[in-house]
Formats: C-alpha cells, sequence, structure tokens
C-alpha cells in the first residue's frame, strides 16, 4: 500500500485557526465592522505597510487556491470562460472573477470589497488586468504600484526611489480612504516583526538540509506561507514562527523525519497543481520522497539567502523586499542559481519542475531549465505539466507514470553505481 | 529452472514475456493480445498464453513485474514498474550498446536515454496529446480506408510526400481529406503522415540528446514507412530487435529476475539504512 505523508506536529493545526481567524475578519468586515482591508498579490507583498494603517490584507491567489485545494474551481473558471475569458488565460484569475460573478467564497463567509485594490505589480503582468478587473468588479478604487523587473543582480537606486515615492503615494491615499493617519511607529514595529519572522523562516528552511529533513519543503512550507504572507508583520506571527521552529527543530533534533526512511531528496519548482494537491503529494511520499527546497516557497519572498527587512530603513527595505528578494521578480538566471544552491547544499538527487499551463510567465523557460540542469549540471530533472488552479489539466494516470519513472530510475541510477563500483 | 514474467499492459495492446536464468538469460514465451476494457483480463489471458506456449504451468513462475498504463491492475503480479524504466533495460538487454530509445506505442511516444547497465538517465514523453503516437497513424489509416499493417509499406512509395501541417490526431483527418480532394497519391500523403510524425518524435529525442546507439521499441516499430522516416530525420540506421514491440515485458522480466533474486531493491535499501547520505 501507498505511503501517504501527514505532517506529524502542531503547526499545521495553528496555522488553519490562523487562516479561519483572517477570513472572520474578513467577514466581519463586510459585516460593516471599521476594519480597512486590501487587496493585494502575493508576490513581494507590502504586508508590513498595512500594519500602519491596522489594515487587513486580502489575497484574490489564496481564495483561489483555496477553492481549488477543496475541489471547487472549475465551477468558477467555467464562469468566468462563459463570459469570455480565454481557455489559457491565468487560471487563479478566471476563479477569482467566477467567484465574483457566482458570489462564491473559500470558506463560505463573506468578503468585503476592498478599501484599496493595490496591484502591486511584481513578476506578473497578467496581474495588472486581474486587478483592474476586480477593481471594476467590487467598484474599489484602484492603485497601480509599478515594480520593474530586475534586469542585473541589483536593483539600482533609482529603482528603489521609485518604489518608495510609490509607497508612500499608497500611504496619503489609504489616509485619506480610511480617514485613519499613517501610524508610522506601527509601521516600524511591523517591519521590525517581520525581520524576525523572516529570520525564523530562513532557519526553518536550514532545518531540511538535515537528513532526515524534519518537514517537507515543498508541501508543508506551502501551509506556513499562509500565516507568512498574512501575519508576517505583527506578533501573533512572530509567535507562530516562533513556536514552528522550535518544533521542527526539535525534530531534526530528534532525527525524525517526515518518512520513517526518507529516500530520495528533491527540490521542486514551480506551484503545485492544486486541485489535486493531496494526490500529488501521495505520489511523492509513495517514493519516500521529501522536497528539501522550492522556489514556490520564495514567490512571496526569499529570505533564506540573508535578506530581511530593516526597521532603521523600513520604506527602503519593503521596496528591496518587492524589487529583489521574491522569485518572480528576479531573472532567470537568478533562479537557475536559487535551485543550483538548493541541489548542491541541500544535498538532492534531483529536481522536479512543474509547469503550469495556464502561467506562462511563470513557467515560460522551464525547458530550457531542464536542459540545463540535466546537461549542463547532470542533475537528474523531471519536467512535469499540469496547472495550479484548473483540474482539466491535470491528468493524474501520466503524471503518476513520469514521477513514478523518475524516482525509478534514481533508484536504479544508484543501484548501477553501486553495482559498477 | 528458475522463470519470472513481465507482463506489459498498454493502452491498445497488452504483452507478455517468460524469461529463464539459468546462468544465461533467455527468452522462454511471448504473447500478445488486445487490452480491450478488462485489464485484468488482458493480462492474465497473456500471462497464461506466455504459460502454455513455454508448456509450464503458472505457478512454475517465481515473480512477475507489471508495466504499462495497466500495471496496478495486475493483481497476480508481485511488483510493476513504469514502461519507461522496462524499456530502456529490455532494450540493453536486446539490442546491448543501446544509448537512446524511442519508443512510440499507442498513446504514448518516449525518448529515453540510456547509461550502460540500462539504466533511465533522462527521458521526456508527449504530453497529454496524441500527436506522434500510434493512434495518430491508426486514425490516418482509417481516414484512408486503408488497413493499419499497409501504412507503413505504401508510404515507402512515396515519390513526392505531402506536407501535412498539423500534428494533432484529430485535425489531421481534415489535412488528409483537403490532399485526397486535391487528388494526391494516397501513398504521397501517409508518407507525410508518417514524415510528420518522424519529425515531432525527432524534437522530442534531442531534448534528451541522440546518442548512438539508437534502438526503436514500441508496436510502432513494426511499421517499416515509421522506422524509414525516422532514420531518415535521425540520420543514422536504427536498431531494431523482433521484439520491439515486447520490449516492456522484455524488461520487466528482467526486472522481475532480480527482484527474484532480491539484487536490486534490496541493495539500494541497505545503502539508504546504513545512512550513506551522511
Amino acid at each position: 500500500m501507498a505511503q501517504v505523508s501527514e505532517y506529524r506536529g502542531s503547526i499545521h493545526q495553528q496555522q488553519k485557526d490562523m487562516m479561519l481567524d483572517w477570513y472572520q475578519k474578513l467577514d466581519d468586515a463586510a459585516g460593516g465592522a471599521d476594519q480597512p482591508t486590501v487587496s493585494m498579490m502575493i508576490s513581494g507583498n507590502c504586508v508590513e505597510l498595512l500594519e500602519g494603517f491596522g489594515a487587513a490584507p486580502m489575497y484574490p491567489e489564496v481564495n483561489a487556491l483555496q477553492l481549488a485545494i477543496r475541489h471547487q474551481s472549475l465551477e468558477p473558471i467555467l464562469a468566468a470562460e462563459e463570459l469570455g475569458y480565454a481557455a489559457d488565460n491565468c487560471a487563479y484569475v478566471k476563479a477569482d472573477i467566477g467567484c465574483m460573478l457566482k458570489g462564491i467564497t473559500p470558506t463560505g463567509g463573506r468578503l468585503p470589497k476592498p478599501t484599496l485594490v493595490l496591484c502591486n505589480f511584481v513578476g506578473c503582468n497578467t496581474y495588472v488586468k486581474w486587478f483592474e478587473h476586480v477593481a471594476e468588479f467590487t467598484g474599489a478604487p484602484l492603485y497601480v504600484l509599478d515594480v520593474p523587473f530586475l534586469r542585473g543582480e541589483e536593483p539600482s537606486q533609482a529603482d528603489v526611489e521609485y518604489v518608495v515615492r510609490q509607497l508612500k503615494e499608497v500611504v496619503e491615499l489609504l489616509e485619506r480612504l480610511t480617514g485613519r493617519k499613517f501610524d508610522f511607529d506601527r509601521f516600524r514595529q511591523a517591519v521590525a516583526y517581520s525581520s524576525e519572522v523572516e529570520d525564523l523562516w530562513s532557519k526553518i528552511k536550514h532545518l531540511s538540509k538535515h537528513s532526515p529533513s524534519p518537514f517537507d519543503a515543498y508541501f508543508d512550507a506551502i501551509t506556513l506561507m499562509g500565516p507568512l504572507y498574512v501575519y508576517r508583520a505583527s506578533e501573533r506571527g512572530a509567535e507562530f514562527f516562533r513556536s514552528a521552529y522550535e518544533e521542527l527543530r526539535a525534530k531534526r533534533d530528534a532525527n525524525e523525519g517526515i518518512y520513517d526512511r526518507e529516500k530520495f531528496r528533491v527540490v521542486v519548482e514551480g506551484p503545485p497543481p492544486y486541485p489535486y494537491f493531496r494526490a500529488f503529494r501521495d505520489m511523492f511520499a509513495k517514493w519516500n520522497a521529501c522536497a528539501v527546497a522550492s522556489t514556490y516557497s520564495t514567490v512571496g519572498g526569499l529570505w533564506e539567502f540573508g535578506f530581511r527587512h530593516d526597521p532603521d530603513k523600513p520604506f527602503e527595505s519593503v521596496a528591496m523586499h518587492m524589487l529583489a528578494q521574491n522569485v518572480t521578480n528576479r531573472n532567470y538566471l537568478q533562479r537557475y542559481d536559487q535551485i543550483r544552491r538548493y541541489v548542491n547544499e541541500w544535498n538532492a538527487d534531483g529536481v522536479i519542475i512543474h509547469f503550469v499551463k495556464s502561467c506562462r510567465l511563470f513557467s515560460a523557460g522551464q525547458g530550457d531549465m531542464r536542459d540545463y540542469f540535466t546537461r549542463q549540471l547532470g542533475v537528474p530533472t523531471l519536467y512535469i505539466e499540469s496547472d495550479l488552479e484548473d483540474p482539466r489539466y491535470f491528468a493524474e494516470a501520466q503524471t503518476k507514470n513520469r514521477i513514478d519513472a523518475f524516482f525509478e530510475s534514481l533508484e536504479h541510477a544508484k543501484h548501477a553505481a553501486k553495482v559498477g563500483a | 529452472m528458475r522463470i519470472a514474467a513481465g507482463v506489459d499492459v498498454g493502452s491498445t495492446q497488452t504483452k507478455a514475456v517468460l524469461m529463464q536464468d539459468n546462468g544465461e538469460r533467455k527468452i522462454l514465451a511471448r504473447a500478445l493480445t488486445d487490452t480491450g476494457a478488462n485489464v485484468l483480463k488482458a493480462a492474465e489471458s497473456a500471462f497464461h498464453k506466455c504459460c502454455e506456449s513455454a508448456g509450464i504451468h503458472s505457478q512454475e513462475v517465481g515473480y512477475v513485474v507489471g508495466t504499462g498504463y495497466g500495471r496496478y491492475k495486475i493483481t497476480f503480479g508481485n511488483a510493476q514498474m513504469t514502461e519507461i524504466s522496462c524499456h530502456a533495460r529490455g532494450a540493453q538487454f536486446l539490442c546491448p550498446g543501446t544509448r537512446t530509445v524511442i519508443d512510440m506505442g499507442g498513446q504514448d511516444s518516449k525518448a529515453i536515454s540510456v547509461g550502460p547497465q540500462g539504466e533511465v538517465l533522462d527521458f521526456v514523453m508527449n504530453d497529454k496529446c496524441a500527436a506522434g503516437t500510434g493512434r495518430f497513424l491508426a486514425n490516418a489509416a482509417e481516414v484512408m480506408g486503408i488497413g493499419l499493417d499497409e501504412i507503413g509499406p505504401l508510404s515507402l512509395k512515396a515519390t513526392q510526400p505531402v506536407k501535412i501541417a498539423t500534428v494533432c490526431t484529430v485535425f489531421v483527418e481534415s489535412d488528409i481529406l483537403s490532399y485526397l480532394s486535391q487528388g494526391k497519391r494516397p501513398e504521397n500523403i501517409m508518407g507525410g503522415v508518417h514524415l510528420a510524425i518522424a519529425k515531432r518524435t525527432l524534437s522530442l529525442a534531442r531534448r534528451v540528446n541522440i546518442e548512438p546507439e539508437v534502438t526503436m521499441t514500441g508496436g510502432v516499430a513494426r511499421n517499416c514507412g515509421m522506422v524509414h522516416a525516422l532514420e531518415t530525420v535521425l540520420g543514422r540506421k536504427m536498431q531494431i530487435s523482433p521484439d520491439a514491440h515486447y520490449m516492456g515485458a522484455v524488461g520487466a522480466a528482467i526486472f522481475a529476475l532480480e527482484k527474484m533474486d532480491d539484487t536490486f531493491e534490496n541493495t539500494v535499501w541497505r545503502e539508504h539504512a546504513a545512512g550513506s547520505r551522511n
């Protein structure tokens, strides 16, 4: 019988409670509570700024993936397609738009009209249109915060200043929209919390260098990403990540892995197929294969290589995070390098690339990436295709076949190396 | 006598092979049946036909490995492996020196880079699309009203193969009808069809680096027109075993012998248990 992996600890339940509390806060806001809300995208989110107003973030992506993981994404996707959205349009967009059309929410609770639709345009130009549509459907004001793509290794000073000026415009706009004065001290405190959380998160990420890894840095990391993006800049977020680090460190110290016998260590590139999240995880579990690192867990921020928000430079560090410290706004060669470091420093056996059919921006170039790792670095690399939101793109038998073949080949190669030695 | 079996349940046909190992591995018997809707029945039928053909009782078979899409339905089997591993292993056994395998089956086509011991170094497959597979050829044959066995020889007679713009298994029908209405000769149409698939397969194979020796496996290897078209675009001859169609089952039978001997999986597991990573 296939082994089914389950994280054995308390942090998953804690994060579930936190996310339900967050949805409750949004429901209260929809019910008339004095609670400003701001729609944002995950990648390079500036949740710290919102804390200066006591505003809650809303993430259309999180709503979309929550629907998919609950097997409810197809109905809103079809509703959006009926309206004219193309078949190859981003499925996150279609699920979100379809939800607005049909009045669906992931938890069944209410979602408020956002105080502001803040399109923190990081790494995805489709989002500009998406957020324009969100503003159109909700009637909320829209601010497009233009974050230039990272062209070289680091952003220029002009890039940083450009983003900081826009952040300050957002502050002025939110002051007008909420009627609240921006609390700079609270903002700086939020940046300090973020810095602490990022330090803890980074330490957690490095725990998976241990074999066996105490958690799966793809599937379990996704669970931790909710609190990371919603609560990062708050005391509650800091408390959660302190306890998460302690729990996982204790597992590491006790040599307790996600599997009783870890057999393979892989790096995963790309988001998961959320509509088949459990089935997909089980395909890895069958082989006792643990993801020791993933690029998807750095979409909202890349912290394991040293970057932290800085309370002494709150605006500048928020800008730096948006510009340079999240995987989607970085250039492709930097992504190669990120994965290469994961393979070497986390001692991985191979790389698995999941191509997302409806996200050309994230996925374009992954064929070359496969070639680079396979041919130039000699790292076994599997390339599979489906979608992060649209269940129609997932072929279970074919995906399973490829994953089985990949791990068989790793197993056989180890055997052949031993026989040949 | 140590005997093991490999059963390859493909989308179109189910193949079984019995193999013995008396110091030297040898194929004892092979059998073929249409898969149909009842996968288990097809697997049992092929397996028992094989046993009959070899003149042995099924209980004399020490280990059975299932492969192909229906492998998990083979309830009488001892283990399952993917056809990717099995084709590589089978090709290395029947065509020693194989470094690249091009497998064309009913619904899948794949290119596999193979190591010296038959291990899979890399592989790519067609993705959720029957372009470049046996099904594409079968559809083309049906539209033309020609038997599947005849299309290969017919395509070899092509003097001016037509250009088939699409590699879509569904839309190729309209392409063919269009050429027929233009009065193009059947051999030139079939020549074009074979060439279109060969080019698509070439681009698949290039993604794993084509290294000699190249071995073709799978049911489509029986199609001489496809072999010719592939060798033309590859610019080299391929090795084609008379058992090319059975290659997945052959590989599965070899794995079955090794698993029966406890020489494969446990060796790897012991390696892990000893903490070789640390």
